[in-house]
């Protein structure tokens, strides 16, 4: 089951569409500026690479100040207790521009590393990934791209997957192609107290057990903050988790993961439409509240089940429901901007939500749900559950897509969701890191 | 107004072309030529007096593993040549490959699907990368790159590269990697002109890995399970380990996995690719491999199509997704992730992610005449 070709709805409003391109905002700021900084030596830079390639279990990796131009990997060989720091993220920068070969600037492996105090510039691909770590900490370094042309940019700044015990703090994530901060089939996780800007997707928490996400800001991405459970991968569902006192706001930044004017391809980001606050998809067991939800254009907690990518969705022990939320406590401010007309589920959103055409969402529900459960949504079977005190001021939607393009319907009652219900997850480990 | 635009954007565009044109002229760039070459022989040098406790050496010459004139890399006895039926592009450059092992000391092919060996400690694969100067005299004169050797000491495999000399007497230990100019003539007569990547150390690993543990690729018995040419004669390469006693328990070859060769053109077009797939890209793209992160895998063994590829939506691959849909889209490779990773040369996009920076227009080619040939109603 699929929305059918929202490509003729596309084609209707494309002229107003082209209109308002311009509504979503672009953004190449950075934080300070790595070419006032001292170029490191040529010998410099290979005994970087050296310390990492000859790295002993217990090894502290100082690097000294400086911008560190690598034209190869560094990566860390499945090690212990390995300590990476720099000077201070404006101080010690590793730059990957002139990188020719591999999928990632920095690639950790092994067991209870850390990394901290540096910045990572210009990876072709990923900015630093960390595969079957446990124990990985990740500690005010930032990744970023400096093209002024953000459609050169890599794919995830930071980048954790296949780990346990993740923790991500005071980290800064700028310009992905992709998302900012994304942890994959992952279990354990804290994100806090980091800053996420001009990314297509702020913070992704995907396929993953167990994660906290709070003390963030995702600020100018297209998507803030998104939680999602992806088909057919070897952790082939996640659920537990939990994001507080964030500040999503202002996420209005066009997304640039595919080039302007193209269609999404089969990255599920591509379709994330510009001015969305958070979006779960196929997520389970989430809770959202205590967040600072603002000036997001198109809306600010979208609900949806994987339905809405119309991708196959026959995958072993892996659900594309989404089940189990609770929304609470959250304080929302919309926008006068109109909301996104270039994405389907954007044009969704403007065009048929249950309060106006081009009228910005607080939060939505795609209406999809398991249809083994009961017969109609209204007793609310996935248990999406939202307890805002200013709920009947709040632009909620509840889609009804079953039927269609042809016949999307639309309701304003949230009635058979006002509900409370229970998220579990304990990160208390990683917390006094 | 417009015009002067577009003569901004003639003359940007011409430009563009005489750079274009000035990096083709080759004899621009500084070349490597066979008149940098010292004739050298290789020092008498015992392999029963290697001290493992000392390796990496400082030079490849310190093994002992070749004899007579430094270039012709002639092993050494007991030094034995292997080859797998499909071997991995590396940017068109030639291999020689050789297998050396303790006296007395054998290896057990597992029973798993892929035949699988356990190898003695102090066994070595010693890998040499070349360039022909003229690909239509692959015995005539080259240039050696590089040599990777892997040695399995206390049940560990570590690898360790060395790169050649310009003037080609002899190779040296180094980590961090290097970029050097290499210049052929193909198979047509072109000049060809890359800058040829030797990974660093550790970059090693981001094939050789099974569960983020060192491992050999090519030595499997469906790799081995053919005939070559030896110095004695031709013979199953199985057959023949068997016979210098490096194999224990060795049944006889119909006993064990075999891949195709995917040049081979008299073997099922869907056999090639997947032997295409597995030798290029599976040591990576299997559940065990560092790209299991994105469920599609590619081993020769693979029977799911779902993992295959086929109706697979990218999970981590950013821009490397292009603009489309699916890993695989049956009957259109055009259309196909797969095949826009193999033929872009975007760092970040092409696959495999190293070891490359060339696309490799036959396995291209062969892998789209599959994609093509595929039936999409047998999917749905």
């Amino acid at each position: 089951m699929k929305i059918q070709n929202l490509q003729l709805l596309a084609l209707f409003i494309f002229p107003i569409t082209f209109l308002f391109f311009s509504c979503s905002s672009s953004t190449t700021e950075m934080t300070f500026d790595s070419s006032k900084l001292r170029k490191a030596s040529q010998e410099e830079v290979e005994k970087v690479i050296e310390a990492f390639i000859l790295a002993q279990d217990g090894d502290v990796i100082e690097i000294p100040e400086g911008f560190y131009s690598f034209k190869t990997q560094l990566i860390l060989d499945n090690k212990n207790n390995i300590q990476i720091k720099g000077q201070g993220m404006d101080k010690t920068v590793f730059s990957f521009r002139e990188l020719k070969t591999g999928g990632e600037g920095v690639k950790l492996v092994g067991n209870e590393i850390l990394i901290q105090d540096l910045s990572i510039e210009d990876a072709p691909g990923d900015g630093v990934k960390s595969q079957h770590v446990d124990g990985m900490t990740f500690r005010r370094i930032n990744v970023t791209w400096t093209n002024g042309d953000k459609s050169k940019n890599g794919t995830y700044a930071i980048y954790p997957v296949q780990c346990k015990n993740v923790l991500i703090d005071e980290c800064i994530a700028s310009h992905s192609k992709d998302a900012g901060i994304y942890v994959g089939q992952s279990e354990n996780i804290v994100v806090k107290n980091s800053l996420a800007f001009g990314n297509v997707a702020g913070i992704e928490i995907e396929n993953s057990d167990n994660a906290e996400v709070y003390g963030n800001t995702a600020r100018d991405n297209s998507g803030g903050i998104l939680v999602f459970n992806l088909p057919g991968l070897p952790k082939s569902d996640g659920k537990g988790t939990k994001i507080y006192d964030n500040d999503i706001i202002t996420n209005n930044h066009v997304n640039f993961a595919t080039p302007l004017g193209e269609d999404p391809n089969g990255n599920t980001v591509t379709m994330i439409p510009p001015g969305s606050g958070i979006i779960l998809l196929a997520a389970k067991d989430v809770e959202i509240y205590n967040n600072r939800i603002h000036k997001n254009k198109t809306v600010g907690i979208a609900i949806a089940n994987y339905h809405v990518t119309g991708f196959p969705m026959d995958a072993p022990n892996w659900s594309p429901f989404t089940s189990n939320i609770y929304v609470h406590n959250n304080d929302f401010k919309r926008t006068w901007r109109f909301p996104d007309l270039t994405k389907e589920f954007g044009q969704l959103i403007s065009v048929y939500n249950a309060h106006g055409k081009g009228k910005t969402q607080d939060i939505i529900y795609d209406g999809f749900f398991d249809q083994s459960l009961a017969e109609n949504i209204l007793s609310n079977p996935m248990n999406i559950c939202v307890q805002e005190a200013g709920i009947a001021e709040l632009h909620f939607t509840l889609f009804d897509l079953w039927e269609g393009e042809a016949n999307i319907k639309a309701s304003k009652d949230y009635n058979p969701f006002v509900c409370q219900t229970e998220v579990f997850t304990d990160v208390s480990h990683l917390t006094h890191k | 107004m417009l015009s002067v635009e577009f003569r901004i954007l003639f003359g940007v565009l011409f430009l563009g072309m005489a750079l274009s044109c000035s990096q083709k002229t080759s004899e621009e760039i500084e070349r490597w030529e066979p008149s940098a070459i010292v004739v050298a022989e290789w020092p008498e040098k015992s392999m029963d007096q290697i001290d493992f406790a000392n390796i990496p050496f400082k030079n490849l010459s310190d093994y002992g593993f070749f004899k007579g004139e430094v270039t012709a890399l002639a092993p050494k006895d007991r030094v034995l040549p292997y080859a797998p039926a499909s071997s991995l592009f590396t940017d068109y450059a030639y291999k020689s490959r050789f297998i050396w092992m303790p006296e007395g000391e054998t290896a057990t092919i597992n029973p798993d699907e892929e035949g699988t060996l356990d190898f003695p400690d102090q066994t070595i694969l010693i890998k040499n990368f070349y360039y022909p100067l003229d690909f239509a005299q692959p015995q005539g004169p080259k240039r050696i790159i590089e040599t990777r050797l892997m040695v399995k000491q206390n049940g560990i495999w570590e690898a360790y590269p060395y790169i050649w000399k310009d003037d080609q007497s002899d190779a040296e230990y180094k980590v961090v990697g290097a970029e050097q100019t290499v210049h052929w003539k193909d198979a047509a007569g072109e000049t060809q002109v890359i800058n040829y990547l030797v990974p660093n150390k550790n970059q090693c690993k981001s094939c050789h890995n099974a569960n983020e543990v060192m491992v050999p690729i090519g030595v499997k018995a469906k790799h081995l399970n053919h005939t070559i040419d030896f110095l004695e004669g031709a013979s199953n390469q199985l057959v023949k380990w068997a016979s210098e006693g490096m194999l224990n328990g060795f049944d006889h070859p119909e006993a064990y996995p075999k891949m195709v060769d995917y040049f081979d053109s008299k073997e099922p077009l869907e056999l090639r690719a997947k032997a295409y797939l597995d030798i290029n890209c599976a040591h990576c793209h299997r559940a065990e491999g560092p790209a299991s992160t994105s469920g599609l895998f590619l081993t020769y063994e693979e029977k799911d199509p779902l993992k295959l590829g086929v109706f697979k939506t990218p999970v981590a691959a950013g821009f490397g997704a292009g603009s489309f849909k699916y890993a695989i889209l049956p009957g259109k490779a055009d259309e196909s992730i797969l095949t826009y990773r193999m033929e872009t040369n975007i760092v970040g996009a092409a696959m495999p992610e190293i070891g490359r920076v060339t696309t490799h227009r036959e396995g291209l080619d062969l892998i789209k005449t599959w994609i093509n040939g595929m039936n999409v109603k047998a999917y749905n």
